[in-house]
């Protein structure tokens, strides 16, 4: 080996032999982000002009200038507090993945200085010597120079998880593809009999093949997910909004012979009014609280945003393996008797209740767990057969399972028929075999057992079983065994056979030395048993969610490293391939004609091979994409993954890709929400993904489509709700300026309505549960389908928020005109109202107020209003319950949480009115009991309204009423 | 447009608001003619799809405004015209002083008229609804010393008790027009604001003091009061509200600023004394008192 000090040469050179790990932005960078990102530009202009006006009026003495400041004060807090609350939140779920990443430092057995050393992993340099035995994780890609028995589990590149042989013979010209080099990452396997091997180190850290991958899985850029995009629009809109009628109505100030100063003020009042400041933290809560009961469901969300992602994808690319399979190996058919018989291959079995009365299935199922060489570790008594870890090969696992499963104690049945020689499968002679004692005391015969590759068994025996007898294995029995084997074949099930012979008792006496290496026994004219054939089953929740996926328009792409005949039947039998579609193939072969006569149009499902896909052109692919619903891609590289990524994402779908191995990575960062598997995904894909399945099954993507869906719907419900009163905040100032009236409401009290009593009744629309089966509608389109759309905009602010308006100001003027302002006198009478010095304005019977006796109505103007936007907001509330449905028939008592919020509301409400009601800063006053009641009627009528709204849209679908009032 | 309509056919109706909906709904609304719609697609009525929204929102308007007229009337019809509803916020009462030019100091230069002639002129407006003959005209002579209380409707027309510039003695104006301002001695007029129904001092007058509010107390050496040593008479108690108690005139006290410091700024706070009267709230400043400042120049 290398010496110590040219091992740090080289390691100072070519640096540690780690992955680098992926560029992350400075925690500070975050956090400003969340400081400027959404409202907050606004409400720092806010604030700033808050101060700049503060500092104007202190020098001018004005009394109130203080007031400006701590405006200018809360709205920063306000800022600052939903921006840490925002990094918090983002924080939080970024640590969840922080645990995943967490690895153990790995050793290496390296040899230095002609001396085997441990070091760490991260130590290894180009040249050094490694031993690497069964079990371990190799620690970089390295050219074997030793081996025996040595087999890695490339699962994690390659995505197969058939094991691989690896030898010192250069095999390949591909390095891939080669037996003598060993990659990065992957295992070497823990085999019966553990295998060892010794290499050198070719490559390390991001030289490495993984390394490659990973880089290359950096350099797909992160798109912004659909729902950012959404709040962006929806940002958009209302900041346009405040902007155009604050500088309008500044403007109009201004024109009015306002002093600029004040035009400033109102401008800052317009903003905040017009600001949902709680909005964008209810959305980050409302999304978390989404993601928990994803969590709860088995998926778990790294970006909480990809929460609505999931409800958007039109597309998804699944991996076939351990996401539509139970990645293992499961006997599905048998074939004896000339008759096909199916085995149960859910994944808890505990009977095989195919017909078993027939002669020869004895003499089947001793062979299948006499010829096996694979054996359950110790002490899993307990557990179901299913889940009990055996150490063995695939296809050894599956056969053992099935036997214990349906002879019972497949150990104690080895003991009785005790072993006498074996010869263990290899890649020559394509069979098994192994010579035994019979249980049968009075049977002195050996038993002759042997598995293998159908046709090379086949040609070993000469002799068939029919019904427990030996019958001669005559043309027509052997064309039968070709029809069998072929139809198991096309099923893409691997197929053994099994085979017998009771060795003569004279010729094999009780002493017989049986020696494996000259074969001192015979291996031909055999009796040939049956046919077993195994495969990957699907998992049995599949394809019931392929077909919920269907009918909910999402269209599901199989991506497999697998055969495309296996990877066929597998898509049949989960549904990704409907019973009754066809491929170009297979109409070809229906109608008796060559494959390109066939019309492609008429097929609806295709089976695309990787080396096809190689040769396509973007056009190409993308006709494949349209044309066909129900595709398979085969024997796909992890670059073609991500070319079909692409162009999933040219058709303007939203596409979710699901992935294990670390050649996923790449397309599971290209994808709009890329899914990781929790159990056998690598961290490299985890690190990729967005959204990590817990439990590997398909089945838990489509609870979270569910889910998504209707965190969509609801969102659109919360920002519904919480636009509709920022008209009832804006109406006053704009009439304040026009009309000149003493203020209806005031800033701060603003701030109380958006960032207290509407916060907890807008996170309780998340708990809503959906109008109808969001399931069956199509997935909304990225650009059509918006999440605030101009009827919601128009519905929230020229309707229901026009008549909370209105509500509000019947509040008002009946609060001053029973205290002796009648309507007529306020108007234009804001000039004098707030002159400090003059204190004997008249009202409207004569009667003279001081300056604090009038700011004290004020202040009660202010609580009324508030009372009232609170009280109609409850009326709002129930009916953002529902977008088309009757309240009736959603249910007012179905979702508990929104009767928390209304009770939350309105507690608030009645503690800012008559608990703080003393506190001046806060601009409330104790309010007669009887003003709680003004705005009741508009409540009233907002419901009633929003009921004949969703009445018609009911009555009338696809009518004008039904495209201008339904958002 | 979800309505397909033969366009051949003549009209044979005048388009109708009714239609334009249909145009838009049809062919769900069951009991319409269909001869509306075809009519008014025929002839090209201006209300179209922009227009229907604009109708629309109109028409929507318009009930909310007729809705909100309603529930105003109604509130209103529940307000008497002649006393408000609640008094809790405007009493007890509020003080205010005359010569009133934006703010609480009076500051002139004797030697200088054109810096008190302002203040002269706004005495002298003030006062002219005191005049003599003003008074005697519309109002009568009321017994001093007990409220003047009249019963009966309360639409009646109430009357109003003489309140004479005279009686302000030298702060009147008549024998000295520049009110004491031309020799450095001011008079300043004191008014209690007015509150429905309220009888200032449960009996006993309300009287008015003034004191230095901060620094030297030998900076007001005297002050006259007028009428009365500075009494709000009783008789002048309760008022009616505007509407019946047409020709009310606040009473006022005149005070004589007769000798204060000169040259220097002299704060100065005036307080009603009385009971019922509240002058000790931190955050009113003119509820039963009022601060301002004199600086009189010589």
């Amino acid at each position: 080996g290398l010496t110590s000090a040219r091992a740090a040469e080289i390691l100072a050179r070519d640096g540690p032999n780690a992955l680098t790990p992926p560029k992350s932005t400075p925690e500070i960078i975050k956090f400003l982000k969340q400081m400027v990102g959404g409202f907050s530009i606004l409400l720092w202009v806010g604030a700033f002009l808050c101060w700049i006006a503060f500092g104007i009026q202190l020098a001018q003495g004005v009394s109130s200038a203080f007031d400006n400041l701590y405006l200018g004060v809360v709205l920063a807090l306000v800022v600052i507090l939903t921006g840490i609350f925002a990094y918090y939140q983002e924080a939080k779920s970024t640590n969840i993945m922080a645990s995943f990443s967490k690895m153990i430092p790995q050793q290496a057995l390296v040899i230095r200085d002609a001396e085997k050393k441990e070091v760490p992993a991260e130590q290894l340099v180009v040249g050094d010597v490694v031993e690497i035995k069964g079990g371990d994780r190799i620690p970089a890609d390295i050219r074997l120079i030793f081996a025996q028995g040595c087999k890695v589990d490339n699962s994690s590149l390659t995505g197969e998880s058939e094991p691989q042989s690896r030898s010192c013979d250069f095999t390949h010209e591909n390095p891939l593809e080669t037996k003598n080099i060993a990659f990065y990452s992957t295992t070497c396997l823990e085999a019966f009999l553990p295998g060892t091997a010794t290499g050198m180190v070719i490559n390390t850290g991001d030289h490495t093949i993984i390394g490659r991958i990973a880089s290359l899985a950096s350099g797909v850029g992160n798109e912004k997910t659909p729902i950012a995009l959404e709040i962006e629009h929806f940002v958009h809109i209302v900041a346009g909004v405040a902007v155009s009628i604050g500088v309008l109505f500044f403007i109009i100030a201004v024109s009015m012979k306002y002093k600029v100063l004040d035009s400033i003020i109102f401008l800052i009042g317009i903003i905040v009014a017009n600001v949902p400041e709680g909005l964008l933290a209810t959305v980050t809560v409302s999304l978390s609280l989404t993601a928990k009961r994803m969590a709860k469901k088995n998926c778990l969300v790294k970006n909480l945003e990809a929460v609505e992602t999931l409800g958007s994808t039109s597309i998804i690319c699944s991996d076939k393996t351990g996401t539509l399979t139970q990645n293992r190996m499961t006997v599905a058919h048998l074939w004896f008797d000339n008759q096909i018989y199916s085995a149960d291959t859910s994944e808890d079995q505990t009977t095989q209740s195919f017909d078993q009365s027939s002669q020869s299935w004895p003499a089947l199922s001793k062979i299948v767990a006499l010829c096996n060489r694979a054996e359950f570790k110790p002490g899993q008594g307990n557990l179901p057969i299913m889940k009990r870890v055996v150490v063995g090969d695939a296809s050894e696992t599956a056969l053992l399972k099935f036997s214990e499963v349906v002879l019972g104690d497949v150990m104690d049945v080895r003991k009785r028929n005790r072993k006498l020689a074996e010869i263990p499968f290899n890649s020559t002679n394509k069979f098994q075999l192994s010579i035994h004692e019979t249980e049968d005391p009075n049977d002195k015969r050996f038993l002759l057992v042997m598995k293998g590759a159908p046709e090379r068994i086949l040609e070993r025996c000469s002799t068939i079983m029919i019904n427990g007898e030996e019958k001669p294995l005559d043309e027509e029995r052997a064309e039968a065994f070709q029809t069998a084997y072929m139809e198991l074949g096309g099923l893409g099930e691997r197929v053994l056979g099994f085979c017998h012979l009771y060795l003569p008792e004279d010729e094999f006496p009780d002493t017989y030395p049986f020696d494996t290496d000259s074969m001192n026994f015979p291996t031909s004219n055999l009796c040939f048993v049956g046919l077993l054939s195994m495969i990957d089953p699907p998992r049995s929740t599949v394809p019931d969610a392929v077909s919920k996926c269907r009918s909910a328009g999402i269209k599901v792409i199989m991506v497999t490293g697998d055969h495309p005949i296996t990877a066929k039947a597998i898509a049949k039998s989960v549904g990704i391939i409907s019973a009754n579609s066809e491929t170009v193939e297979d109409i070809a072969k229906r109608l008796n004609v060559p494959v390109e006569q066939v019309n492609k149009e008429d097929a609806r499902a295709a089976v695309i091979n990787g080396m096809e896909l190689k040769d396509m052109t973007a056009e190409q692919l993308d006709e494949i994409l349209i044309n066909h619903s129900e595709i398979v891609f085969a024997r796909t590289s992890p670059q073609q993954k991500l070319i079909i990524v692409e162009g999933c994402q040219r058709q303007d779908a939203v596409v979710a890709v699901t992935g294990d191995g670390v050649n996923d990575s790449p397309a599971l960062k290209k994808a709009d929400i890329g899914i990781a598997m929790g159990i056998a995904g690598s961290d490299a894909a985890k690190n990729a993904a967005d959204m990590i399945l817990l439990d590997d099954n398909f089945a838990s993507i489509v609870t979270g489509v569910e889910e998504g869906r209707l965190i969509f719907d609801n969102l659109k419900k919360t920002i519904a709700y919480t636009l509709t009163k920022n008209i009832a905040e804006l109406c006053p100032f704009l009439i304040y300026i026009i009309a000149s009236i003493p203020l209806p409401i005031g800033t701060i009290t603003i701030l109380f309505i958006d960032l207290g009593t509407d916060i907890i009744p807008s996170v309780a629309l998340a708990y809503e549960k959906a109008e109808s089966d969001i399931m069956n509608r199509r997935p909304r389109h990225k650009k059509r389908d918006r999440l605030v759309n101009e009827q919601l905009a128009v519905y929230s602010y020229l309707q229901i928020g026009i008549l909370q308006s209105i509500g509000a100001f019947l509040a008002y003027f009946t609060v001053y005109a029973e205290q002796g302002f009648l309507p007529y006198t306020l108007l234009g009478l804001r000039v004098n109202w707030e002159n400090d010095y003059n204190n004997d304005i008249e009202d409207s019977y004569g009667q003279e107020w001081t300056r604090y006796q009038r700011t004290y109505l004020q202040w009660t103007g202010y609580t009324a209003f508030f009372v009232s936007i609170t009280i109609q907001q409850v009326a709002d509330l129930i009916i953002r319950k529902t977008r088309r449905n009757s309240l009736f028939q959603q249910g007012l008592f179905r979702n508990k949480v929104i009767w928390v919020g209304i009770f939350s509301q309105i507690t608030i409400a009645l503690i800012l009115c008559y608990g703080l009601g003393s506190v001046t800063a806060l601009n409330f006053t104790p309010l007669r009991v009887q003003y709680w009641f003004v705005a009741m009627p508009y409540a009233i009528l907002i419901w009633v309204y929003d009921e004949i709204r969703k009445l018609f849209i009911r009555q009338y679908p696809g009518s004008w009423w039904d495209k201008n009032m339904y958002y | 447009r979800p309505c397909s309509v033969d366009r051949d056919q003549s009209p044979s109706f005048p388009c109708t608001w009714k239609a334009q909906i249909l145009i838009h709904t049809c062919p769900k609304f069951a009991g319409v003619q269909m001869e509306e719609v075809l009519d008014c697609i025929n002839s090209e009525c201006p209300l179209c799809l922009p227009g229907l929204i604009l109708f629309f929102y109109f028409v929507l308007y318009l009930f909310l405004a007729g809705m909100f007229s309603f529930c105003m009337y109604m509130m209103l019809l529940t307000l008497s015209p002649y006393t408000p509803t609640h008094r809790d916020r405007v009493s007890p009462p509020g003080v205010m002083i005359r010569p009133y030019l934006h703010g609480f100091t009076i500051a002139f230069n004797v030697s200088e008229p054109s810096t008190w002639k302002p203040y002269v002129n706004s005495m002298h407006h003030f006062l002219q609804a005191y005049n003599n003959n003003v008074q005697e005209e519309k109002n009568i002579e009321c017994q001093a010393g007990q409220y003047f209380i009249q019963d009966g409707a309360e639409s009646k027309e109430k009357k109003a008790c003489q309140f004479k510039r005279s009686q302000l003695h030298s702060c009147s104006g008549i024998e000295d027009p520049t009110f004491g301002y031309s020799t450095g001695q001011p008079c300043i007029l004191l008014k209690m604001n007015r509150i429905i129904g309220y009888r200032p001092g449960y009996g006993t007058p309300v009287s008015v003091d003034c004191a230095i509010q901060k620094g030297n107390a030998s900076a007001l050496r005297s002050v006259d009061f007028y009428p009365g040593n500075g009494t709000f008479d009783l008789m002048y108690y309760p008022y009616y509200g505007k509407l019946t108690h047409v020709n009310y005139t606040s009473p006022l006290v005149a005070m004589h600023f007769t000798d204060v410091k000169k040259n220097d700024f002299v704060p100065i706070q005036c307080r009603l004394n009385g009971e019922g009267i509240v002058s000790d709230v931190n955050k009113d400043r003119f509820l039963g008192r009022i601060t301002f400042t004199l600086s009189i120049t010589m």
